[in-house]
């Protein structure tokens, strides 16, 4: 149960995101349900409460609220960096669809997988890598114990 | 065994029967002997009680510092703070760094760094959060080292929550062998993604 061979990337994230000032990164929601199904009563509840709330939360992304003769309902969300994700909400309520609707939209869109560090930096060291003469009076005999 | 050791002892007995005759004179020569060679000894000795042998680890190894003088000190101390205030009036400190203590962990941080949290925070996504414990600040010529925590007067580091997200399936695998136990449990732990905007020291020390 190694975590070796798994895919991994490095923390990251989009375009500098946060640096100037913050961009959500979800571009697109979709809503995909049935307007007759059973399985796809939460969405419609959920359309009947929650979207216009969410949609008014989140002006940067566009909501599509799509009917379709379909039997599993779904959310599929598109984000700036071209990622689609896709999620099922069989049988889900309206409640949990806002959470997942939240939950996507404050994500990034970058794949989850295994981080190997759970810091970045593009400026590593300032007062320089430390070596064994750092913070040591300059001389230039050679090195050895101290004297008293 | 036990007759082998019977026969042994009395070896040894025998052995006693047959020196004997021959001890008295030896322990004669040698009491004479050696109270002699300790009384030599001991006239000869001038070495206190409690010494030492010179040896490398009868001294420590970093050289002997003059005897602290209190005045000097402080005109040092002084002169370093002096220096260091004209660094911070003048701009002149370069890219700052911190060390800040966050989410139980130390992370050392500069500005345009990601960090990332092994849980949610309560700031939503874009906010500004204030990192307040800051223990340590420092420059490209000079540390702020805080006693355990700088002063919020003193330091200012922000930072703005880029993500909120969740962690990739965490398997966690216990199984015992030849018993028919295992459990499998996947873990999804909530994760949010810190980006340092700006860390700012006020331009002069106290």
């Amino acid at each position: 149960m190694t975590a070796r061979g798994t895919p991994s990337r490095f923390l990251q994230s989009v375009l500098q995101n946060g640096v100037g000032r913050y961009v959500c990164q979800l571009k697109r929601v979709s809503l995909i349900f049935s307007k007759n199904g059973q399985s796809s009563l939460g969405v419609r509840e959920f359309i009947e409460d929650g979207v216009v709330d969410f949609a008014k939360k989140n002006p940067g992304t566009v909501v599509y609220v799509s009917p379709e003769s379909c039997r599993i309902p779904k959310i599929v969300a598109e984000y700036l960096n071209g990622n689609v994700k896709t999620e099922l909400i069989t049988n889900k309520t309206s409640q949990q669809i806002a959470e997942l609707v939240t939950k996507m939209a404050n994500q990034s869109g970058l794949d989850i997988i295994r981080i190997r560090k759970p810091f970045h930096t593009d400026n590593p060291s300032i007062q320089g890598q430390w070596h064994p003469f750092t913070n040591r009076p300059p001389s230039t005999k050679p090195v050895g114990p101290q004297a008293k | 065994m036990a007759t082998g050791l019977n026969r042994g002892h009395g070896m040894l007995r025998v052995c006693r029967r047959l020196c004997s005759p021959l001890q008295p004179a030896v322990t004669k020569q040698t009491r004479c002997a050696v109270p002699h060679i300790t009384r030599c000894q001991r006239e000869k000795s001038t070495v206190p009680k409690g010494y030492v042998p010179e040896t490398s680890l009868s001294r420590p190894p970093w050289p002997e510092l003059p005897p602290y003088d209190k005045e000097t000190e402080e005109q040092k101390h002084q002169a370093v703070v002096e220096k260091v205030n004209g660094l911070l009036e003048r701009r002149e400190h370069g890219r700052l760094f911190a060390v800040v203590h966050f989410a139980s962990r130390q992370w050392k941080v500069t500005s345009e760094d990601l960090i990332q949290i092994e849980n949610h925070i309560e700031a939503e996504c874009g906010d500004r959060i204030q990192l307040e414990k800051v223990l340590l600040v420092g420059g490209e010529n000079f540390t702020l080292i805080g006693k355990p925590l700088l002063r919020h007067d003193l330091v200012r580091v922000e930072a703005t929550v880029v993500e909120k997200t969740e962690s990739w399936p965490m398997a966690h695998m216990v199984f015992w062998k030849r018993h028919r136990f295992q459990k499998k449990r996947t873990i999804v732990q909530p994760q949010t993604l810190l980006r340092i905007n700006s860390i700012e020291v006020s331009p002069t020390l106290v």
